[in-house]
């Protein structure tokens, strides 16, 4: 499953400011993409538009080869519930619910979170946090918080993760850490992730580098040594 | 949904109750209210419709104008003028054809009871104590059928006075207030001072200190032989099958110029004006009770969305659609709502309870010890609750809709 985003252009204000200038670039099934910049680049608008969650001023972004502008918004949701998982910056968990309730909140939706209560478990163990599983966010330390989220993000099994700036917030150990899970997962699972940072670093440990400079790509780079392995495993 | 809605609510548990309070003191006050002020006027309505008639007929005083004797002095052509027009009023203390009206109701399938009874001013007098008051002569066994007297009588029967024409029942202030025991002598006096002596038989009160302290019952024939007129009615209370008829039925006898006839309604018209005005304040207050339960949760839900962008955002991201965000937000208002609503009503209840099992009495009113009469119907208590749910559906539905339209991309940048 394939994201292309074609001549894509997002403009915010009045008289409006071009902040992505005519866009295209196409993300493959079981790719770990970063989106680089400097700060103000638009690079957190491209990954959002590519995401479904922000509409592009002009421009298609096809999902499959289907315009996600024309998609029903209750198949979008659907969509986005079943096959996508997003990880913030700020991890944004639900405080009022435990760990493994956060983890389980698209199953919830999906209404199968008790079919998924076991395999929730085993991904915060799989992230060490099995032994919080039953504590508040508030109990959490930032790097736990944003493992969580990951969790989170891959309780549906999806096709797609979105990351903005996921390591943003996080110590340089924590960050490595959730680096790490990620390329882990996009090895494990084949599930393709599209990340923001603007950390050269962990930009480098994607298979291909989008650099944005004002909008618009300034190049792409493909890194051979972490090319995607051409079997999948679940 | 629910699950997510319970659980922010009992998250914040503190704003939770403090909410609950609101809208269960709001209802509970409703209910109190309304069952007092209800309770007030199912007692003044019973007392109208059932310890009198629904229809009373009675004599009908004629003024005398102008032209009320052109039929006397001046024939068909003829006009007549007065230098000293005359005036007043044909005074007529009875119904003239009693016979006939007797026999209509007699017949009227609509009349389950009629009693004829006869009033008489007179001035009552024991000793050196005299009083001014009313007689009242009633046949006690057409009487009893007509209005609930026998409930008021704390001592003695109706029925001795119909047995013996020298009893006589007084009300319980005016027995108090002339000193009198049961079985002793009184003396009643008539407009033209003819005196009688009567032997107190029993008492009553009917919880009108005004009726307690003027009113006394005798025979029919004891107040006609009291009047000096014998045969003759002052009224005939007339009880329906349905007391809804009660107007139309008088509207339709009113035809008749013989005699003044009118309605409970009629005849408490001012009273009733008053449960209007009780209405209005009753609504007003219902009103004022829904404006600040909902103002309550609107604020209070308001806030909490304001508070919860953040989760609004990942919720949305995560496949939650708008008309989710609307429910949780809904559902926690209208949770607010029923819960408020029960503890409302309960505590409703408890306070009309309370209020209806105080017992007191007014010693400058000389009333007798009684409790409030309070209202238990259960409109009140489903009106309450209505009242409740409704006020803080409405207000709530309001900020859920925001909340179900905030789009994740602008809480995320910042721009909600």
């Amino acid at each position: 499953m394939s994201i292309r985003l074609e001549n894509v252009v997002k403009a915010f204000g009045n008289p409006p400011i071009e902040v992505i200038k005519g866009v295209s670039f196409e993300v493959k099934d079981g790719e770990f993409v970063s989106l680089t910049g400097k700060s103000g680049s638009g690079k957190s608008t491209l990954l959002y538009m590519a995401s479904s969650l922000d509409n592009p001023t002009s421009g298609k972004v096809l999902l499959q080869n289907q315009d996600i502008a024309q998609m029903e918004q209750k198949a979008l949701h659907r969509f986005r519930n079943q096959h996508m998982g997003f990880i913030f910056q700020y991890h944004y968990l639900l405080p009022e619910f435990t760990v493994l309730e956060n983890v389980l909140m698209p199953a919830i939706k999906a209404g199968v979170a008790e079919k998924k209560r076991d395999e929730a478990i085993e991904l915060l163990e799989r992230f060490e946090l099995g032994h919080s599983m039953n504590y508040l966010p508030s109990q959490l330390s930032g790097g736990e918080s944003q493992r969580v989220a990951i969790a989170r993000a891959l309780i549906m099994q999806p096709r797609f993760i979105f990351a903005d700036e996921p390591t943003g917030a996080l110590d340089s150990a924590n960050a490595i850490n959730v680096m790490q899970i990620f390329q882990e997962v996009n090895r494990t699972t084949g599930c393709t992730i599209v990340y923001v940072t603007h950390d050269a670093e962990f930009a480098a440990m994607a298979h291909r580098q989008i650099l944005l400079v004002d909008g618009q790509i300034e190049s792409i780079t493909a890194n051979k040594a972490t090319q995607p392995k051409k079997k999948r495993a679940l | 949904m629910l699950f997510i809605a319970l659980r922010q609510l009992w998250a914040r548990k503190r704003q939770t109750i403090l909410t609950l309070l609101g809208i269960m003191l709001g209802a509970a006050a409703y209910i109190a209210f309304s069952g007092i002020l209800l309770g007030f006027r199912e007692y003044l309505l019973d007392q109208m419709v059932n310890n009198d008639a629904h229809v009373r007929i009675s004599a009908k005083a004629r003024l005398v104008e102008e032209k009320s004797f052109d039929h006397v002095f001046a024939r068909p052509n003829e006009s007549l003028f007065w230098i000293v027009p005359p005036s007043g009023r044909k005074d007529s203390q009875k119904i003239d054809n009693v016979q006939e009206w007797i026999q209509r109701l007699r017949e009227d399938s609509d009349v389950e009871a009629y009693a004829p009874q006869l009033n008489v001013t007179v001035l009552f007098r024991k000793g050196k104590v005299t009083q001014n008051g009313r007689i009242m002569g009633i046949i006690p066994s057409l009487q009893t059928r007509v209005a609930q007297l026998e409930k008021y009588v704390l001592r003695g029967t109706l029925r001795e006075l119909a047995d013996n024409g020298q009893k006589i029942m007084l009300g319980e202030g005016l027995r108090e207030n002339l000193g009198l025991r049961y079985g002793d002598s009184i003396t009643v006096v008539n407009s033209r001072g003819d005196a009688q002596q009567f032997k107190v038989s029993g008492s009553f009160s009917i919880g009108n200190r005004m009726t307690d302290e003027t009113l006394a019952y005798v025979s029919l024939n004891t107040a006609q032989s009291i009047a000096g007129t014998p045969g003759q009615v002052s009224d005939i209370a007339v009880r329906l099958r349905d007391v809804r008829k009660s107007y139309p039925k008088a509207q339709q006898w009113s035809n008749d110029e013989s005699a003044k006839v009118q309605s409970w309604e009629q005849i408490n018209a001012s009273m009733l004006d008053v449960f209007q005005v009780q209405d209005m304040t009753r609504y007003m207050m219902s009103a004022i009770i829904l404006i600040v339960a909902g103002f309550g949760i609107y604020n209070i839900l308001s806030i909490v969305i304001s508070q919860k962008k953040r989760e609004i955002a990942i919720l949305r991201s995560i496949g939650y659609e708008g008309t989710d965000i609307l429910t949780i937000f809904m559902t926690q208002g209208m949770l607010l709502g029923f819960a408020g609503g029960v503890l409302g009503v309960l505590l409703g209840y408890l306070i009309c309870w309370q209020l209806s099992h105080v017992t007191f009495s007014s010693p400058m009113m000389k009333t007798r010890q009684t409790t409030m009469m309070v209202s238990f119907n259960y409109l009140i208590y489903v009106y309450g609750f209505l009242m409740a749910l409704f006020s803080t559906t409405v207000a709530s539905f309001l900020p859920a809709l925001k909340a179900g339209k905030m789009s994740p991309i602008d809480i995320i940048r910042g721009q909600e």
